[in-house]
């Protein structure tokens, strides 16, 4: 086992808690469920610049009018500097750049019509929204065809 | 713009990543785990997050601390339309609004919501290729930080596709609603 190696379900529990007490206490409410969310708050960001300086009129949510939302550059951060104090940065070339850039596209794309990444749909799923047991279930589905594909890749290359 | 807001939702947002970091954990790879080779370690975490939501908000609810709350998207293309299904959205009652009789209530309302049929599509595509890159978005985030230029494509594509969206495909997309 690795130095320092945090259990999967204690992540959960300090994560869950620190959300809900997040939005409760710390008032990030206008949208519901939305303290945590890689893709609205990506999105959020990055109109709120566009909006700021080309003067474009794309969408934000409120609470982005009040807040700035660096999620994203946070969690990079913290990743960061997890990976560099306990020695587990590895640089490691590219394989298929193009192929990875269109995987970010679409899951951005599809993200935002749908207003979360998988975070975010086991957030909402927690909060009671049936929209988003929906699209957990249509995860759950999707990932159970992502398998096959492994695996046929798997057999293919053996 | 609040400093203090800012603030609070920056160092959140660092110890979740740090955290993620510490414990590889993904939302994506749990249940391909589990599928692929039955390891239930990742799933568990997942579990986890999942009930410890649940029990907060649920305890919150009931203390009148968190409201109960229709989400709200900023555009007034979407907000109308989403306003109509809205009472089932985001509540913890929206399983007994979906049994209710009446004008305001019942499956019938949900079922003809082209929203839903969006959701499922969109959480299937949202599924399949992020097993197929390897990784939800909070594991793309983590790995490029440990200096996978796989993820570094990952979320260029990610931070480009919001322009791309809101400046081409926005018209097209928000008739889905």
């Amino acid at each position: 086992m690795r130095k320092g190696y945090l259990k999967p379900w204690v992540f959960g529990i300090i994560a869950g808690s620190m959300i809900v007490l997040a939005e409760a206490f710390a008032g990030f409410y206008p949208p519901a469920a939305y303290s945590f969310c890689l893709t609205c708050h990506t999105r959020d960001l990055v109109n709120t610049f566009m909006n700021g300086i080309f003067g474009a009129h794309f969408q934000t949510t409120i609470l982005a009018r009040r807040i700035l939302m660096l999620t994203s550059p946070s969690v990079l951060l913290g990743a960061l500097i997890a990976a560099h104090g306990y020695g587990e940065y590895r640089r490691q070339k590219s394989t298929h750049p193009l192929r990875y850039f269109l995987y970010g596209l679409m899951i951005m794309t599809f993200g935002i019509l749908i207003f979360g990444c998988p975070t975010r749909i086991v957030i909402r799923t927690g909060y009671g929204d049936f929209f988003g047991m929906v699209a957990l279930a249509g995860m759950v589905f999707g990932i159970w065809l992502g398998t096959l594909l492994i695996r046929r890749r798997w057999s293919r290359s053996v | 713009m609040t400093v203090y807001g800012t603030l609070i939702l920056g160092c959140m947002s660092m110890l979740i990543g740090f955290l993620a970091q510490r414990s590889r954990m993904c939302f994506v790879a749990g249940v391909r785990d589990y599928i692929l080779v039955r390891d239930r370690e990742l799933l568990m975490g997942m579990f986890s997050f999942l009930i410890t939501l649940w029990i907060m908000t649920s305890l919150l609810y009931a203390f009148n601390i968190l409201r109960i709350g229709v989400p709200e998207y900023g555009a007034p293309a979407i907000r109308v339309s989403i306003e109509k299904i809205g009472t089932y959205s985001l509540s913890v009652g929206n399983l007994n609004t979906l049994f209710q009789k009446g004008p305001t209530g019942g499956i019938g309302l949900l079922i003809t919501s082209r929203f839903l049929y969006v959701t499922l599509i969109g959480g299937l595509v949202i599924g399949l290729v992020s097993t197929l890159a390897g990784g939800c978005v909070l594991r793309q985030h983590v790995l490029l930080a440990q200096g996978s230029m796989d993820a570094l494509f990952f979320i260029l594509g990610f931070y480009g596709a919001v322009v791309i969206y809101y400046g081409f495909l926005y018209r097209f997309f928000v008739r889905l609603y």
